[in-house]
């Protein structure tokens, strides 16, 4: 293979993260047998499902080159909105389900809008929302977790479909092939990356960025209503600290998985292996005694190094295009 | 023939410069139109005024004889406006295909994009530019002239009735021009009517057959019919007078070694082979046309891209410059940037701010320790003498006018107190009386002994104010002139130089 | 990144006179500063007339006791903000230096006098880790403090096992509790002093002008002879250094170095550290920083919060409300700008 062959490959997104993956699957049951064992890839699955559809709420954002601090405020609210609707008012779990979507969704529309209203930057707006929403979500619960999950999502968030595989998977798959179809091949997810790519060519070209900002953070509220849903099957509590630490992972898996951060380039594949690695990571430090705090710092190296890893593949890639002039 | 586009009677202003007045130009279907100009003369903001990202103070836009006012680009586009900008406006990740396609991907948001049929329609506007890429290709792995190629073709696909094009040509080999002139031509036929605004007069004697010169602003003639005037004729018109009589003379020869000295400098930008001198009190030019590299030239020079090969020599012993602060603080260097806004001031600070900069580290204590008023006490004779028109030096200097602007940021040089001085295209969108005062204050600085080098695509300006004038193209230095303010001999050897034959 | 706050048009650019109009009184009167200020004093004298217990010398010696170290970090946010960067971890600087200066005191027996500066210069340390960093990769500082807020967090974490250091000798509460003039705390006055050096830092040194620049426009400042790199650096080492005082001074007020004091990550102090600067007109574009407005605003906060308390609204509910109020400051300050642009004072 030429030393060309060879780098081109490593210009795709998750081939990396993919080799990762699978090394550390590897190394780890190796010392480790029960790491493969059922029960174990069961865990695995079930968080890598939530960590994925959370991770695609910012992923989305990033692509339009911004950020959404709320998406864990958004989580944590539909979460607890999720089950009190059910506890005290007697909902049904679909009636719930169809709420708790309505409110990401809209949560996510309203910050949109007034980021391209505005014109003010997407960190301030969502670092307000991230209170506001948080604020609410407190208020609403005093801190107190809502306990009536019923029986059905209790189900769902923990039994398992075909051999170790969970329930949860499906949403995740759902929303992974929805956002690389979305972004691949439907008209707004073009725009979207057309906007974070480049967004005076786009206003140039006559793409309306109110629109498509609006259309981006409304699907990031729903990813992250979605994931709210999904922990709280999984926990089996309407917990009201759901959401408190997405926003690293939700950061981590996305630049780990080649997403450039000033908008424009993302991977779904890359961002799924991100989940893995960070899902596996977590779990060996545990397996292995180490403090679970350490995660924390493995989580900050490995942003580090992806994020040099892909400005160092940009640079590459602006160089060879000098040099073809 | 019926009018397709018509600007009539336009009037535009920003703070302190009047852009555009009583500018009327009418483009008829089925004729290729020429705007000409130069440097500042008013064809980029009549461009920005039609295509909606500025709006006039006076006159109309009429569009098939109806007055129009697009809110933005995007409504003019809607309108049948299209135009191709000088800058690159490309999405550099996508394909060549969805580039040219971009505004028409979908019915709606949520519509599934037909790839076929957007790389099919692509590939017909290719093959019409004769642009042998693959409509999948991505755009970022093109080169500038196929990306220029690209953006001709996606403003064609939108099967405008009025095209504008901004210097389509500036990246295009002779070949490529050929063809785009022949698809041109084909327009034309069919009805459309195409502006054309170029710096290259062969290219517009050679395709366009109506023309508008503006010059400072307004019409010098508003839609001639090309055939009646002769080259001269419109260089009269874009330029004022027929000859130039400089009021100065050939500044006397300083017989002094040079204070900078290139030799054989090659840079990492793709300069090569420079060779060049400029001896402290010498005023030398470095003619070229966008693209030649002089802008470049300078920061490398003064250590913002790496030194490739060569040597560079001040006041006689080599150097290797590695940052700016190096140039200034060591070196004596300094440069008074073309693009005035994004890189010579900082808009939102104060006069005194921008003017006091260069001379913080200088002007301090030992601990760091520095009060306005010193400051002020060292720029302000500079600002004074130069007759800077602020109600206070804590004024933005975002609000002053360009001509003041530009004269805060020569002033912050000249407080410095540098030995040598690179000032880049001074006088662009500048009012004539601050741009002769910019020359009178060249030529002074340099009568006090600075070494200047002047970088200008402004001909007349050139010859009024060099002693001595390199012509760069490519990257490399082609040929030098010696300026004896003979305006014809001068700009003719020049010309000649770039093109490699005589300039007709 | 996008869509930053936008600057005014060239089309409004047009209405504009020559030069800016307007006396130096009209200029203050419309100036951010000015506003709030005049909102600051509104609001405490409501409370003050009609909540029971507000001005009550422990309520006045609490609030004021918490406006001196929001304060603190907002200060540390100013300081990066100023050069257009963000630093996320100033919570995490805050809580490593508090357990630092713990470890020092009550397991080393450091004496005070030399454990608080020990600690600042670690906290500023942890700044430079930040700045060079920034700088050398050529990264955003929100993705790099994101990821350092995490290491520095974790690690600290795992080296004090999440046990607190509660055994600190007692000067340091005593100086949490002390009171100047019996409603003063020295925590109020260390910030004031802070302010104080900073706006003479900013306006009277070649650093803070030249942080200035770089932070208005990176490119001209470079070009003008401002080495940016080492201007950056030294903003994330100041950063540090503030939030390690913050972190300090927090310590005094409850008496124990908490490893859980700014949240989980350090989160929490990032509503705070940048809700007083945005208030108070330090523009997170940077270039432009209002040092009595971060103080102002930190202080119009804690007024405004107290309040609430005492009006028994819910302490969840009040953290809803500094979300909005955070919204409505740079809405406001948005509209602000578009006006005074229109005539042309800004």
């Amino acid at each position: 293979m030429s030393a060309g062959a060879f780098t081109r490959i490593f210009d795709n997104d998750w081939i990396g993260p993919g080799i990762v993956s699978l090394a550390a699957v590897v190394g780890i049951s190796v010392f480790q047998p029960s790491f493969l064992s059922p029960f174990n890839i069961f865990v695995l699955l079930s968080a890598i499902s939530v960590n994925m559809v959370i991770a695609l709420g910012q992923l989305v954002i990033i692509a339009i080159g911004q950020m959404n601090l709320a998406l864990g405020a958004f989580g944590g609210l539909v979460a607890i909105c999720f089950v009190g609707v059910m506890e005290l008012y007697g909902a049904s779990p679909v009636f719930a389900l169809l709420f708790g979507l309505a409110i990401g969704t809209s949560a996510g529309m309203a910050s949109g809008y007034m980021i391209a209203r505005t014109g003010i930057s997407a960190f301030i707006i969502t670092l307000a929302g991230l209170q506001i929403f948080k604020g609410i979500n407190l208020g609403i619960t005093e801190a107190q977790p809502f306990y009536g999950v019923p029986q059905s999502v209790r189900d769902f968030g923990n039994l398992t479909m075909i051999g170790p595989i969970p329930w949860l998977v499906v949403p995740m798959v759902m929303a992974s092939v929805g956002m690389w179809y979305l972004l691949n091949h439907l008209r707004i997810g073009r725009y979207i990356l057309a906007i974070g790519n480049n967004p005076h060519a786009a206003e140039l070209s006559g793409i309306n960025q109110r629109v498509t900002i609006t259309w981006a953070h409304a699907i990031s509220g729903l990813l992250a209503a979605v994931g709210g849903i999904m922990l709280v099957a999984k926990l089996q509590i309407g917990q009201p600290t759901i959401g408190d630490d997405w926003l690293i992972s939700s950061f981590a898996a996305p630049v780990i998985g080649g997403a450039v951060l000033s908008g424009g380039h993302v991977s779904v594949a890359g961002t799924f292996f991100g989940v893995v690695v960070i899902a596996i990571i977590t779990q060996a430090l545990v397996l292995f005694n180490i403090d679970p705090y350490i995660v924390q710092v493995v989580l900050g190296g490995l942003i580090l190094w992806a994020v040099s890893i892909n400005r160092w593949r940009e640079l590459r890639v602006a160089k060879l295009q000098e040099q073809g002039k | 023939m019926a009018t397709a586009l018509q600007v009539s009677h336009v009037s535009k202003s920003f703070p302190g410069v009047k852009a555009l007045s009583d500018v009327s130009i009418t483009f008829q279907a089925g004729s290729v139109h020429a705007l000409l100009g130069e440097n500042g003369a008013g064809k980029s903001t009549l461009i920005k005024i039609v295509t909606g990202i500025y709006h006039q103070e006076e006159g109309e836009v009429l569009m098939d004889g109806k007055p129009v006012s697009f809110a933005n680009p995007r409504k003019a586009a809607a309108g049948g406006l299209g135009v191709v900008h000088q800058e690159r406006n490309l999405v550099n990740r996508f394909s060549v295909g969805e580039n040219i396609m971009l505004d028409r991907l979908g019915a709606h948001s949520l519509s599934p994009v037909d790839y076929r049929s957007v790389y099919k329609e692509a590939e017909r506007w290719l093959k019409l530019l004769e642009l042998d890429v693959d409509p999948r290709m991505r755009v970022s792995q093109l080169s500038v002239a196929q990306m220029q190629l690209v953006e001709i073709g996606k403003a064609l696909s939108l099967q405008s009735r009025v095209l504008l094009l901004d210097e389509p040509t500036a990246s295009l080999t002779p070949n490529e021009t050929t063809v785009l002139f022949r698809i041109l031509r084909k327009l034309r036929d069919d009805g459309v009517a195409i502006g054309f605004v170029s710096h290259k007069l062969e290219e517009v004697f050679e395709i366009c057959d109506r023309v508008t010169v503006l010059r400072d602003g307004q019409n010098a003639c508003d839609s001639v019919d090309l055939s009646t005037l002769k080259r001269a004729d419109v260089v009269r018109m874009m330029i004022g007078r027929a000859e130039r009589i400089s009021k100065r003379e050939a500044r006397p020869k300083r017989d002094v070694p040079p204070y900078i000295e290139l030799k054989s400098y090659a840079s990492a930008d793709g300069h090569h082979n420079i060779n060049l001198a400029v001896r402290p009190g010498e005023i030398v030019g470095l003619y070229g046309l966008v693209g030649a590299g002089r802008s470049e030239l300078a920061k490398a020079l003064l250590g913002q891209s790496p030194q490739t090969g060569g040597e560079v020599l001040v006041s006689g012993r080599p150097v290797s410059i590695r940052s700016v602060s190096e140039a200034l603080h060591v070196y004596g260097m300094g440069y008074v940037s073309e693009d005035r806004k994004q890189e010579g001031l900082i808009l939102l600070h104060s006069v005194l701010a921008n003017c006091g900069i260069t001379v913080w580290r200088k002007l301090a204590t030992r601990m760091g320790f520095l009060r306005d008023a010193t400051v002020m006490d060292h720029v302000g004779p500079i600002l004074r003498k130069l007759e800077l028109k602020t109600p206070s030096v804590y004024q933005t200097i975002g609000n002053l006018s360009g001509g003041n602007q530009q004269k805060v940021s020569v002033a912050k040089w000249i407080a410095a107190g540098v030995n040598f001085l690179i000032i880049d295209e001074p006088s662009v969108g500048i009012d004539i009386k601050t741009k002769a005062y910019l020359h009178d204050l060249i030529h002074e600085l340099a009568n006090e002994g600075t070494a200047i080098l002047l970088i200008t695509s402004d001909m007349p300006e050139m010859v009024d104010v060099a002693d001595r004038i390199l012509v760069m193209d490519d990257y490399q230095i082609k040929g030098e002139v010696e300026n004896d303010r003979n305006y014809e001999r001068v700009s003719k050897q020049i010309m000649g130089f770039i093109h490699g034959r005589e300039a007709a | 990144m996008n869509h930053t706050v936008a600057s005014p048009s060239i089309a409004t650019e047009a209405q504009n006179p020559v030069q800016g109009r307007g006396s130096t009184l009209t200029r203050l009167l419309l100036s951010n500063e000015f506003g709030l200020a005049v909102l600051l004093s509104f609001t405490f004298l409501i409370f003050a007339n009609t909540l029971q217990g507000f001005s009550s010398t422990f309520s006045l010696f609490t609030i004021g006791r918490q406006i001196g170290i929001n304060t603190m970090i907002g200060l540390a946010m100013m300081a990066v903000i100023v050069t257009g960067g963000l630093d996320l971890s100033v919570g995490a600087i805050g809580a490593c230096t508090a357990m630092f200066f713990g470890y020092l005191a009550q397991v080393l027996g450091v004496p005070l006098l030399l454990a608080v500066p020990l600690s600042i210069v670690f906290g500023a340390g942890l700044g430079f880790i930040n700045g060079t960093t920034v700088v050398k990769s050529g990264v955003h500082s929100f993705i790099i403090t994101l990821a350092s807020m995490s290491i520095f967090f974790g690690l600290m974490i795992f080296l004090t096992k999440a046990q607190s250091f509660n055994q600190l000798p007692p000067e340091v509460q005593g100086f949490g509790k002390s009171k100047l003039a019996g409603v003063v705390s020295p925590l109020l006055i260390i910030s004031i002093v802070m302010c104080s050096a900073l706006s003479l830092f900013y306006r009277f040194t070649t650093l803070g002008r030249s942080m200035l620049a770089a932070g208005a426009n990176p490119k001209a400042a470079e070009l003008s002879g401002i080495r940016t790199g080492p201007i950056i650096r030294a903003c994330h080492v100041l950063t540090g250094g503030l939030a390690a005082l913050a972190g300090l001074m927090l310590t005094a007020r409850t008496g124990a170095a908490i490893p859980s004091m700014a949240g989980q990550l350090g989160q929490d102090w990032l509503l705070p550290a940048f809700l007083a600067p945005v208030l108070g007109g330090t523009l997170l574009a940077g270039g432009r920083v209002s040092v009595v407005g971060t103080f102002l605003g930190a202080a119009f906060v804690n007024v405004m919060t107290s309040g609430l308390l005492l009006m028994r609204v819910g302490e969840f509910w009040i953290l809803a409300c500094l979300g909005f109020m955070l919204l409505l400051a740079v809405l406001t300050d948005k509209a602000r700008q578009t006006i005074l642009s229109k005539k042309g004072m800004v």
